[in-house]
């Protein structure tokens, strides 16, 4: 299995710095035990140096390959290619040590060490490569390349409209009866029941009318929205003209200015739980009540707010208002505004910087504040995505994308996140389609390799991992021992990590590997 | 007693710990030699074990490197990691060795300047504390 591996060491980029001996760096690597070639090229990008040390490679019979002193990033991916196209090397067991990241770059204040640690580091990485194991993805073809996007809102529509003009079919699923101009079908009157499957193969059961139907797709896009009209408060129950922000804005668009005073209030429901800061709307308020008073300098215009964040260019905004003459009004959430019980059009609000409570006639009150669906809860426990704590659909970390959720396929756009405008919504909606588009299109989806096995023996069915994973992989199968869906898995290792009876492995990060590639570390003496 | 060239190991995540890393390292920040990285898929791939037999293969000092936590690109993988770590030093202390040899710390991609200030509070912890003495007891 382990017939050797090959050491590339790159002598222009090692010797760049002048702190290595690139020559006493590939004695390391021949006396370390399993490299049956060490190799210093000039240039290892190069391709015809490339095509010699496959040639090399393939002589000495190598099944591994260590690539010095660049990051795999760095590296020109032409050289895994040839390996993995000549050689027939696996992918899983070519790496790179990154050397001038690791140790000449940080260390050039420090040259006595730099040397020393750079062999420890190749030997750590060569302890690494020849533990690795051989792994292979798996491929699955989509059954179907349909789109789903969940919610016909601005977002939703405009994410149906990319997809569809991928040239793959798009079914939106609303749940009002309004009547809708979107490509590809929409069914009114229905919503999400339950998801079975994995990325690629969904298979959603939903309600449409009295109906259920099951509804196959590769990808889906959640564009639920927000619903302001669940708000509750003491403000609402007194109100009559209560409108959310966007609706200000949409009549700003259409070149319509409100009649009489308005108050943009940061949210609807004082008395409740206070909503928690939402970027988009400081920005958008200044902007709307810049705009009514340039248009109309004598309409008076109140911004009562916990707190005004103006921030990046939006300061301009900020200062711009204020010359204009809106008026600021920050409150203490302990003394939230309320609505005068004899005139319900006055606001009384303590002005927090005079201590004096003011009493503001308006004829228009806008909440910067839009509620969350509550069907985000239904949606994400069908889905398998998580929510966050003020009731959005939250989307995976930042580096998975913008608007992808931590399951592959899933992806959410709009006020179903947090409330936004309509235009970022439909922004939002532009790079969902897009990206459940370029996902379905694939036609197929990759899986496997790097992913954690259960040693049945070991397992005592603790249900530990099936509790931790964050993907839901693991799962108590028929043997009644912990089994991983590899569809599912995504290679993370939790489940390795806490496993108590240290049946579950990740393969090419196990414990005899990590703790040895350490030790080889440790050992050097620097 | 001060040890000049202590050994600090550093189980780093390859999503925004290692980018952290690398984005200090490319803008050109220096740190203490004494750090060894070692790559993790995720924070909590991390075992107490891998920390335990770190310090027994002598390690002055490790720590753990994994993304933010509301950001984390496994959901939930750092704060898994967090809690192996808290796991270890209550058992370290069980046993009388400092618990501030082993720390977690999280950093996103963006955060250049959190990984030398990493380096340093360990470089510095590892200095002040010297090698690990074995216990009397055990002769």
């Amino acid at each position: 299995m382990n017939r050797g591996t090959q050491v590339v060491i790159c002598r222009v980029c090692s010797e760049g710095a002048g702190l290595l001996d690139v020559d006493k760096l590939a004695r390391v690597a021949s006396d370390a035990p399993g490299v049956c070639s060490t190799v210093v090229v000039e240039r290892a990008c190069n391709k015809k140096t490339v095509l010699e040390i496959v040639d090399d490679a393939m002589a000495k019979e190598a099944d591994r390959l260590l690539v010095a002193p660049c990051s795999k990033k760095e590296i020109s991916p032409a050289l895994f290619q040839t390996y993995a196209k000549k050689a027939k090397m696996n992918e899983f067991l070519m790496e790179a040590v990154d050397i001038i990241g690791e140790v000449t770059l940080p260390h050039r204040d420090d040259p006595t060490r730099v040397q020393p640690k750079a062999e420890a580091k190749l030997r750590s990485a060569i302890v690494r490569i020849n533990m690795l194991e051989p792994l292979q993805r798996t491929e699955e073809r989509m059954r179907t390349s349909n789109v789903v996007v969940i919610g016909a809102g601005a977002a939703g529509i405009e994410a149906a409209s990319v997809a569809s003009a991928f040239g793959l079919h798009t079914v939106i699923i609303e749940k009002s009866e309004k009547k809708i101009d979107a490509p590809g079908v929409v069914m009114p009157k229905s919503r999400l029941i339950s998801a079975k499957g994995h990325a690629g193969n969904y298979i959603l059961t939903i309600e449409v009318g009295e109906k259920r139907e099951t509804l196959e797709c590769a990808a889906i896009v959640v564009a639920s929205g927000g619903d302001w009209r669940e708000a509750k408060g003491p403000i609402v129950d007194e109100l009559q003209v209560a409108k959310p922000l966007h609706h200000l804005e949409q009549e700003i668009g259409e070149g319509r200015l409100p009649g009489g005073a308005i108050i943009i209030l940061d949210t609807p429901d004082p008395k409740g739980i206070r909503t928690p800061a939402q970027d988009f709307m400081w920005e958008e308020a200044l902007h709307c009540a810049t705009h009514i008073r340039r248009k109309s300098p004598t309409t008076e215009v109140y911004l009562v707010f916990q707190e005004m964040r103006a921030m990046g260019l939006a300061e301009f905004d900020y200062k711009e208002a204020s010359e204009l003459g809106v008026k600021f009004i920050r409150y203490d959430s302990k003394k939230p505004p309320k609505v005068d019980t004899k005139n319900g059009t006055r606001l009384i609000v303590t002005d927090m910087a005079q201590e004096e409570t003011l009493s503001l006639a308006f004829d228009t009150l806008y909440y910067a504040s839009v509620a969350p669906n509550p069907d985000n809860a239904a949606i994400a426990v069908a889905l398998r995505i998580p929510i966050s704590s003020s009731g959005g659909i939250r989307r995976g970390s930042i580096q998975r994308g913008p608007v992808a959720t931590p399951r592959p396929g899933i992806f959410v756009c709009g006020t179903a996140k947090f409330p936004k405008s309509r235009e970022v919504a439909r922004l939002e909606g532009k790079a969902a389609g897009l990206m459940a588009a370029q996902f379905a299109a694939a036609g197929k989806w990759e899986f496997g390799g790097s992913v954690a096995e259960v040693t049945s023996d070991k397992c005592s069915a603790c249900l530990t991992c099936v509790r931790t994973c964050p993907y839901e992989a693991p799962f108590i199968g028929i043997a009644g021992k912990a089994e991983i869906a590899i569809q599912m898995c995504q290679g993370c290792g939790i489940c390795a990590g806490i496993c108590p009876s240290k049946a579950i492995e990740l393969h090419n990060y196990t414990d005899d590997q990590l703790s040895a590639e350490t030790a080889a570390y440790l050992g050097g003496d620097f | 007693m001060a040890d000049a060239k202590p050994k600090i190991v550093g189980f780093c995540c390859e999503k925004h710990g290692t980018e952290s890393v690398d984005l200090a390292i490319r803008s050109g920040e220096q740190y203490d030699a004494s750090v060894r990285l070692v790559t993790v898929p995720c924070t909590g791939r991390v075992d107490g074990l891998h920390i335990l037999k770190a310090l027994e293969d002598g390690a002055d000092a490790v720590f753990v490197l994994g993304c933010l936590e509301k950001n984390c690109y496994y959901d939930t993988g750092s704060i898994e990691g967090r809690k192996r770590v808290e796991y270890v030093r209550t058992m370290l202390s069980e046993v009388g060795i400092e618990p501030e040899r082993v720390e977690m710390f999280n950093a996103s991609s963006t955060m250049v300047w959190k990984f030398p200030e990493i380096a340093s509070t360990m470089s510095q912890t590892a200095r002040r504390l010297g090698p690990i003495e074995p216990r009397g007891d055990t002769k």
